[in-house]
């Protein structure tokens, strides 16, 4: 059909605008933005990543209280007051269900229909959607983290170690570049697991059991097998990250190489299946 | 302009299209129509690049969809009422679709208008009716003013107004020169709203054709009244006729029209008092085209019991 053989040559099939692929994927995530944007869930989840932080900051203050109590021997034996394990994991899971949130609502919904038809190219579609996942990890991910970092360093004040894990508060810093790594990795790889398993309820599952139940499970393990495993699971590469005292064994190079493979993996099985797969 | 060439589809087992083609022309709303389960929606949703098909093509414009760049503005489609996320306001569902396709919020407003939702456009999806629903689905589609549009049962479900409020908007976004495709298992609301046919049953096309050339295919026959009914039964069977009696005076023929019995009774100086020639309807025509392909069907009433 051409635009004159129409009774309406001004606007049925004229002017079809042929844009530039990098305006193209611009739209698609200016679009994904605003779909995070619109639905509540998304509130939801970052505030319940809110209530963990003060949740895990709770616990620190409590642990602090004691060290203020306790013995020197005591002290000795007191682990330190690091955010990392009292704060995060909750944090990269309720931020990552949002990074989860992203395909699975769609798929729960049947929104991924006019999703598609909008954007068919399903490779731009998991592209734009991955990085809407990892900016909203990335931001969300910073900001609790600088929060309950700065909580951490502020309670623990000029107590000395084992409690206080940093010597200054700037050694703190690389910590929060770790954590917040770690939660857009997280939400990367839980975008990844929503595009494969699409139901929410089975995504978030997984997603939980990869960063709470797994890291915990590891320690029944064998010592020399659970540190290998333990320094590969993703909430675990947040001291390697950042260096500095940890029992794990890779360098911050070999941290941030296994986060990335986390979410190639993640975002592969999500192209497989995209492609695969018949939508809805 | 749409067309489907040698479109199959297996689900497993299950042949859902077997080498489906056909074309679909601009200017006209074309319904597609065939039993539950006959593939109409596999179909539609394998052009909009939603299915994979497991051979065959389907192109919009000679372009396959799942290749457009800013489809939008060549083609809109409704394919599921419920496709909009109940958590957002039609607004928001709107400009999302928008904003993908690099169309303006004016547009978004311009289209609430369009299909009556201006008042509500503020309101979550998830408190609409389904007739607000199929109207948010058709706004989504009229976004990018497209040459080409693709509806899935869009009178599912509607109430009276809703249906002749769809069959307006069908028909004048036909009469503005754009590519309009329906599908429905209700032959009697295609009757209304399509100027053109495509009839398919278990996967296959049974018919492509319009209305008219629908009617003109089914069987008919005359009902002759007479008061010589014998006499005219011996006359109507040598021309080739079949002759029942109706069993209230008056007589069936098949095989030969109204205007030839009318010709023969008057040169043979047999009176008639009645000749009346009988078609089919639409629908009866479609029941009996797909009654071969429907997929499921349920028993008669009396087999059912017994």
């Amino acid at each position: 059909m051409t635009a004159t053989d129409t009774t309406t040559t001004d606007t049925v099939g004229s002017a079809i605008p042929s844009p530039s692929r990098a305006r193209v994927f611009r739209d698609a995530v200016a679009a994904e933005w605003l779909k995070l944007r619109t639905v509540r869930t998304t509130y939801a989840l970052l505030a319940c990543a809110g209530a963990a932080t003060l949740v895990g900051l709770t616990v620190l203050a409590l642990a602090v209280q004691e060290f203020d109590h306790a013995t020197a021997a005591e002290r000795a034996d007191v682990e330190a007051a690091d955010p990392t394990v009292a704060v995060m994991p909750l944090v990269a899971f309720f931020v990552g269900s949002i990074g989860a949130m992203v395909f699975t609502s769609e798929f729960g919904t049947g929104s991924i229909g006019p999703g598609l038809l909008a954007v068919p190219r399903r490779r731009l579609l998991l592209a734009a959607k991955a990085t809407v996942a990892a900016a909203a990890g990335a931001l969300a991910g910073l900001l609790f983290a600088l929060l309950s970092f700065a909580c951490a360093v502020l309670l623990v004040g000029n107590r000395p170690a084992p409690l206080n894990p940093w010597p200054a508060w700037t050694d703190a810093i690389p910590m929060v570049a770790g954590a917040t790594v770690v939660v857009t990795t997280t939400s990367a790889v839980a975008l990844g697991l929503g595009a494969v398993l699409r139901s929410t309820a089975a995504t978030l599952v997984a997603l939980g059991a990869l960063v709470l139940v797994v890291p915990m499970f590891a320690h029944a393990l064998p010592a020399a097998l659970h540190l290998r495993l333990a320094s590969i699971l993703i909430p675990n590469l947040a001291p390697q990250l950042a260096g500095g005292d940890h029992p794990y064994l890779l360098s911050p190079a070999g941290a941030a190489v296994a986060a990335a493979v986390w979410v190639l993996v993640a975002l592969g099985g999500a192209t497989v299946a995209l492609d695969r797969r018949d939508a809805t | 302009m749409i067309s489907v060439r040698g479109l199959t589809k297996r689900y497993g087992p299950t042949l859902a299209l077997d080498k489906l083609s056909f074309e679909v022309r601009p200017g006209v709303v074309t319904g597609f129509l065939g039993p539950n389960g006959a593939g109409k929606s596999t179909a539609l949703r394998i052009i909009l690049g939603l299915h994979h098909p497991t051979a065959g093509e389907a192109l919009i414009r000679g372009r396959p969809y799942a290749r457009m760049r800013r489809p939008m503005h060549e083609v809109g489609a409704v394919l599921d009422a419920d496709a909009a996320h109940p958590g957002r306001t039609a607004a928001q569902h709107l400009v999302c679709l928008a904003r993908s396709n690099g169309i303006g919020r004016g547009r978004v407003a311009a289209v609430l208008e369009q299909v009556g939702l201006a008042e509500v456009a503020h309101r979550r999806v998830g408190g609409f009716s389904l007739g607000m629903r199929q109207r948010l689905g058709i706004a989504a589609a009229l976004l990018g003013d497209p040459a080409v549009v693709l509806l899935d049962e869009p009178a599912n479900g509607l109430d009276a107004a809703g249906i002749r409020w769809i069959r307006s908007t069908l028909r004048s976004l036909a009469a503005q020169g754009r590519t309009v495709l329906l599908s429905s298992h209700l032959m009697g609301e295609m009757a209304l709203t399509a100027d053109h046919l495509l009839v398919i049953g278990r996967g296959r096309l049974i018919a492509d054709a319009s209305p008219a050339q629908l009617r003109a295919r089914a069987e008919r026959d005359v009902l002759v009244r007479s008061p010589r009914p014998a006499e005219l039964a011996r006359l109507l069977t040598s021309l080739g006729a079949s002759v029942t009696p109706d069993g209230a005076g008056a007589l069936v023929a098949a095989g030969v029209d109204a205007a030839a019995i009318g010709d023969a009774a008057a040169a043979a100086a047999i009176p008639l008092h009645g000749l009346t020639p009988r078609g089919a309807t639409l629908e009866e025509v479609y029941l009996e085209m797909t009654g071969d392909a429907a997929g499921y069907r349920a028993l008669p009433e009396e087999a059912a019991r017994r």
